[in-house]
């Protein structure tokens, strides 16, 4: 063998590396996508504005759907098993994830969750972020579609102030569309404004409440 | 948006590879970042500032390049940049997915990056 190769003092090395410093969630996102490909389980991220209607659009697929398939939740919370609690009086699992501090939930905290349910005895997850139309975005889950849920009560500009996170989304909810008229906000404007960044997005306007339009969310989402 | 923890790995990363190279001093580190992460640039580059004081990194000089978003129509075949809006009362141009040459719907391929691509070391 021959000598070491050793730098001289005060020589200057240039090292090439692709160091991907978004790589460690993208990967677990992956592995979450896999396990869940391979139980066949369809999983939709419900991203959205704080107080658009996230649990609400929740309780009412989940009212819709659980005689067709098998469903679980993920609630994604700051803090408090509040709306855990409102989505799990419809009898379904749900498993809360109290992120303590952080503003979205990350393909970590996913993973985790999914060691909490049978896997094998479910068709359906939806994993309902934190609040928030910036940073969810960045972080992927492995989840199989993104909605994103904002309401009229947010005024008539959120579609082009957050252009990224629609980018992202398959289905985009417009909510609370029976308070557009005491808003002042045309919830069809906001619509097209979706289309308008993101033609791949279906839209739909609802009203959580009374569950008008919901059955256009289950459309838009394929179920 | 999470520059700070971005830049505290990028800090990391680069001291775990200068010290498998027992390197003294590190002089340039070249990131790319895609334009469709959500890394503010004068943020990273405020936190390195901050993250780089008493290491080997302190006085280095961080380069950043920026990568062009890449989008793919598979109706036209189109690839290459995103159409932005421009409109003056978004101020800052807001990326869209419709296809730059035949308003078709177009797929994300590229500009989401975030990587370190080189670094000088002193031995």
């Amino acid at each position: 063998m021959k000598e070491v190769v050793k730098a001289e003092e005060g020589e200057v090395f240039d090292i090439e590396l692709e160091a991907d410093l978004l790589k460690a969630n993208k990967e677990l996102a992956e592995e979450n996508r896999e396990l869940l490909r391979k139980h066949g389980v369809a999983a939709i991220d419900i991203m959205g504005s704080i107080g658009a209607g996230k649990t609400s659009l929740i309780e009412k697929l989940v009212q819709l759907l659980k005689e067709k398939y098998r469903i679980a939740v993920f609630k994604g919370d700051l803090t408090t098993t509040i709306d855990a609690e409102l989505i799990a009086r419809h009898s379904v699992e749900v498993v809360p994830i109290n992120t303590g501090k952080e503003c979205h939930l990350d393909a970590n905290l996913v993973r985790k969750a999914l060691q909490e349910i049978d896997l094998n005895n479910l068709d359906l997850l939806f994993i309902e972020n934190v609040g928030n139309l910036i940073c969810p975005a960045e972080f992927p889950l492995g989840s199989e579609k993104r909605a994103v849920v904002i309401s009229v009560t947010e005024g008539p500009y959120m579609v082009v102030k957050h252009p990224f996170i629609f980018i992202d989304a398959d289905v985009v909810v417009i909510n609370k569309a029976d308070l557009a008229q005491a808003m002042k906000v045309d919830a069809k404007k906001l619509g097209t404004d979706v289309e308008r960044i993101n033609p791949n997005s279906k839209v739909a306007v609802t009203n959580c409440r009374s569950g008008e339009g919901v059955r256009k969310v289950v459309e838009a989402l394929g179920l | 948006m999470h520059e700070f923890s971005i830049t505290s790995r990028i800090v990391n990363c680069v001291l775990e590879e200068a010290k498998k190279h027992n390197a003294r001093r590190v002089n340039e580190v070249h990131l790319v970042v895609g334009k469709l992460t959500f890394l503010g640039l004068e943020q990273v580059r405020f936190a390195y500032e901050m993250l780089v004081k008493n290491t080997i990194l302190e006085d280095s000089k961080l380069h950043i390049e920026e990568k062009d978003g890449a989008v793919k129509c598979d109706r036209c075949g189109y690839a290459g940049d995103l159409r932005y809006e421009d409109d003056p009362v978004y101020h800052v141009p807001s990326p869209t997915l419709v296809c730059p040459k035949c308003e078709g719907a177009v797929n994300i391929v590229g500009g989401k990056e975030c990587t370190i691509k080189r670094l000088k070391l002193v031995a």
